[in-house]
Order: structure tokens, then C-alpha cells, then sequence
């Protein structure tokens, strides 16, 4: 009987333990380790930091699926990894004390530890919002309800929404937030009350961490997506703050240093700032008790797969099998990542360093499409292992599409969504004859109101696949 | 390239994002198509 244990239950963790549920369950024992006994859907928390959207919709208890799946869950945080031994140790939830969790096979699926710490001042528990998290959204949505009370009365606010540290990734998810809280202050009559600002990393607006998305118009011309993003910025009355990277924020300014090493501020009433992201907060020891996480993670913890690690970012362009295929660690082969946890080998926009030597460049964005599918993939080869066969799967992000709706507003009449379709994520020129090493047949970005109904129709599939209801596999990821 | 008074109009019009909602489900579909044999 083979153990497989999957640390995280996000998109990549939870597909993963379906898979596996599903075909090696009932003659192999599949534990999932979780620090919370719910599975969150991130995308519906724009939304949730809006009051768009109740919060128990947009999150389900984890165990009554896994009873169906023939998976083990354990509630708890791992505190350490012995890959020599091949175990976890958890600190279970709810004074459960340690457990220790031996597995032949670990995939680690923990997503992004939001580094509030590496940008001083940033974070819920300290000046900033986030609605990266569940609990960090419901009190983003509070401080939210409390400013528009105040603009009620007739207070003017200022919102800055965006990334709040040079290296932050998920540019999407800040846009998204701001063309939402636009769209509800309008609703509610207030709009005239508050001062938007988006606030960013990004060399441009619309770069997005994919190096921008470029498509092809009527008559073969190629056409920046991000000047549609500019327009209707722009028509929204967002004010911009691009290529700047947050230094640290304080109670009433965000300190920032922009991409010509200039140092500037921004005062705010409310902001809701993405962290920097990094891997994986746990140990990995060997037999003799040493730390050896170096050998598993990269500084950031983030653990190694099969790519190629070291590259300039002019070889990486040119090297889109760098990307990993199967998410198996080098020097551990029975260790698997996941999603976000994963190392990239670089980031897929252009780094920039300002004069001072602050490297501003947004991370390679991971998306739950993308976690989802790298879920299944590793899933699938495990399975491959278990029976006795040879891996047979492999997706690189350079073969990877990923869509990315932004919505504007819920409504299914008059809302309004930004589609960003990008195939394959990370470009590849070897395989497509074009300047921006894509598939410009799928590459779209449009507005209107067929990315509302594609929102919704997207996070009610995803849900029903998620809760493993019948047909689930077909859906795809 | 901005949008122009045409691209406008298509936003709204609720029949042409009918079309584009068709659309870009088989531009995804061909996509993942190759990701489910992956």
C-alpha cells in the first residue's frame, strides 16, 4: 500500500486529492494536511472585500468530500519536513498536538505565504488591507463598509489598491479589486467621494507579471491589451502610480521608489497592497536533524522542480524548457510541487534594477487555473508511479494557457469583464513564428459583458468540480 | 491601440457579447484541449 500525503488544500493541493482519491483511495491511504477545515475559492474574494458576496459562499468544509474520495485530512500546520525519512510533522488544529505523517510519495501544494514582513507597515495586522486570504478579506470588506460610511456622510477617501513590495506578484487580483470598488461606489452613488489609485510594479499597465499580452486585431495588426486596461483606467477615473515598487507604509503614506530610482509617497485612507509572495515557511532535515531546505527550496522558498535553475533572464527567453514539466524535485524524487509552490526559474516579465539597486519586477503570476492544472499533472504521475508505470504527464508554463477574467461589477445584465486569455503563459518563440512567442489565434484580452458571464460561469463549474460533484473530471482545470 | 466608437458599441451590445461569450469558451476549450492530453 503506497502513502501519499499532499500538504496544502488550495486549488493545486485539493485537485490533486481528488485525483488521487478517486483512482488510488480505496487500496492506498491519501492523507491531505490543511491548516484551515475549509477549501477557500481566492478568486470570489474581490468580491468578498467588496460585500459583493457572502463570505460562507465563497468557502466549503473540506472533510465531508474527502470522506467520499477515501482521503485522510489532517487539520494542522506542518512544522517541519523529513525527506530522508520520509515523514511530515504536523501541529494539528484545535490542541490535537503533533502527528507525525509518513509518506512514499509528498507533494507540497502550499501556495503563497503572503511576506507582509518584507515590506514594513504592510499587512492587515499592522496599516494595509488584503483580500488574499479569507479572514484577511472579511476584515478588508469591514474597513471597506466602515470608508463608505464615511463617504457617505461626505468625508472624501482616498483608496490606494495595487502591490505592495517590488518583487509582488498578482497584479490581477489589485486591478480586479479596483475596477470592482469603482464600479460599487458608482452603484452606491459615492464615487465622486473617493480618490481611486492603482499603485504598482508593473514596467507597464496591462504587463500583469506575463510581460504584457499582446493580440492580434482586425486586419492582422497587433495591438497592446494593456491599452485597452488603460482605457478604461482611464474611463473609471483610476488614477495610475506604474513602475513603482513599496518600500514601506506607514499610518498615513505609502513610501515608495519607482523604476528610475526616484523615492516618492502616496497618502491613503484605505489600501489594500499585495505582498511579496514566498514558498514554503517549514524545515526540510535530514536524517542527522540538519537543515537542508537549501537543497529542496530557492532563497524563497519555493521548492525545486525539474526546470533549469541559474539562467540570465536573456537565456531564460530563449529557453522555455527551462520551465519545470513535472514538478519532481531533483534531489528528492518522491517530493512534488504543486501551484505556486513551485520554483520558477526566473520571472517572465522584463527585471528591471533602479539606480539605487532595488530589483523592481513583478513575479511570475500563478493563477488557480494554472495551480489546478499543475495539480492534476502531478496527481496523474504519482498514480503512474503507484502502479508500477513511468511518468507520463508533463504541462511546462510555457505550454500552459491561463485565463484571468477581471470582473466590473457582478451583474449578469449590465456588468462588465475584462477577459485576459494567454496561451501559452510563459512565450515561447521556438515554437511560435511571432514577436510576442504566443499562440495570437487564442491570446485575447476584451471587455464587455460576455467575461460577467464567463466569470460566473467559471466559478460555478469550478465550484461543483471542487466540491466533487458528478461530472467533476470533465471539467476542465 | 484604444478602443475605438465601434469597439464601444460592442461592449454593450448584448447579442454581439452572445457571440464573444461563444467564442471565447471554444478559444479556452482548444487550449485546455491540449492540457487534458498533457
Amino acid at each position: 500500500m503506497a502513502k501519499v500525503a499532499i500538504i496544502g488544500a488550495g486549488f493545486a493541493g485539493h485537485t490533486a486529492a481528488m485525483y488521487l482519491g478517486e483512482s488510488l483511495g480505496k487500496e492506498h491511504e491519501i492523507t491531505v494536511i490543511h491548516k484551515f477545515d475549509y477549501f477557500g475559492f481566492v478568486p470570489s474574494w474581490v468580491w468578498l472585500g467588496i460585500d459583493a458576496v457572502k463570505a460562507e459562499e465563497t468557502c466549503f468544509k473540506l472533510k465531508p468530500i474527502y470522506d467520499r474520495f477515501n482521503v485522510n485530512f489532517v487539520q494542522g500546520k506542518v512544522t517541519s519536513v523529513h525527506p530522508e525519512e520520509n515523514y511530515v510533522v504536523v501541529d494539528q488544529a484545535n490542541g490535537g498536538g503533533e502527528a507525525s505523517v509518513a509518506y512514499d510519495y509528498l507533494i507540497v501544494a502550499t501556495g503563497a505565504h503572503m511576506n507582509y514582513k518584507a515590506t514594513p507597515g504592510l499587512g492587515p495586522d499592522k496599516f494595509t488591507e488584503s483580500i488574499c486570504h479569507f479572514d484577511t478579506a472579511v476584515k478588508a470588506r469591514d474597513a471597506y463598509l466602515q470608508l463608505i460610511e464615511k463617504m457617505k456622510r461626505g468625508e472624501k477617501q482616498r483608496l490606494v489598491i495595487g502591490t505592495g513590495h517590488p518583487l509582488a506578484a498578482c497584479q490581477g487580483a489589485a486591478f480586479e479589486y479596483i475596477t470592482n470598488i469603482h464600479t460599487d461606489l458608482t452603484q452606491r452613488g459615492i464615487r465622486d467621494k473617493a480618490d481611486l489609485v492603482y499603485l504598482t510594479n508593473e514596467p507597464a499597465i496591462g504587463d500583469f507579471g506575463v510581460g504584457g499580452i499582446n493580440v492580434v486585431k482586425q486586419g492582422g495588426r497587433i495591438a497592446r491589451g494593456g491599452d485597452l486596461i488603460e482605457d478604461l483606467m482611464e474611463e473609471f477615473g483610476l488614477e495610475k502610480g506604474v513602475r513603482r515598487g513599496v518600500k514601506e507604509v506607514d499610518e498615513k503614506k505609502i513610501y515608495w521608489e519607482d523604476f528610475e530610482g526616484n523615492f516618492g509617497e502616496d497618502e491613503y485612507d484605505f489600501a489594500m497592497l499585495i505582498p511579496q509572495s514566498r514558498g514554503v515557511t517549514f524545515p526540510f532535515f535530514n536524517k542527522a536533524g540538519e537543515d537542508i531546505s537549501s537543497q529542496v527550496t530557492n532563497p524563497g522558498g519555493f521548492i525545486l522542480a525539474d526546470g533549469i535553475y541559474g539562467l540570465s533572464y536573456d537565456e531564460l527567453v530563449k529557453t522555455p524548457d527551462a520551465w519545470p514539466a513535472n514538478y519532481q524535485n531533483p534531489l528528492f524524487n518522491n517530493i512534488f510541487s504543486a501551484g505556486i509552490a513551485f520554483a520558477p526559474p526566473g520571472p517572465i516579465s522584463v527585471p528591471h534594477t533602479t539606480k539605487n539597486g532595488t530589483t523592481i519586477t513583478p513575479g511570475a503570476p500563478r493563477t488557480g487555473m494554472i495551480s489546478g492544472v499543475i495539480g492534476r499533472i502531478v496527481a496523474l504521475n504519482i498514480i503512474d508511479l503507484v502502479n508500477g508505470r513511468r511518468m507520463t504527464h508533463r504541462e511546462r508554463m510555457s505550454e500552459m494557457l491561463a485565463v484571468c477574467i477581471a470582473s466590473n461589477g457582478k451583474s449578469l445584465w449590465n456588468g462588465q469583464a475584462t477577459v485576459m486569455i494567454i496561451y501559452p503563459v510563459v512565450p515561447d518563440h521556438t515554437r511560435y513564428d511571432n514577436k510576442e512567442g504566443r499562440d495570437l489565434f487564442v491570446t485575447r484580452v476584451e471587455r464587455g459583458l460576455a467575461g460577467a458571464w464567463l466569470k460566473q460561469m467559471v466559478e460555478t463549474t469550478f465550484m461543483h468540480k471542487f466540491r466533487g460533484r458528478i461530472g467533476w473530471q470533465l471539467i476542465p482545470e | 491601440m484604444r478602443p475605438t466608437k465601434l469597439d464601444r458599441f460592442k461592449m454593450q451590445c448584448k447579442l454581439y457579447q452572445f457571440w464573444r461569450f461563444i467564442v471565447l469558451n471554444l478559444k479556452i476549450l482548444k487550449a485546455v484541449d491540449h492540457s487534458k492530453r498533457a
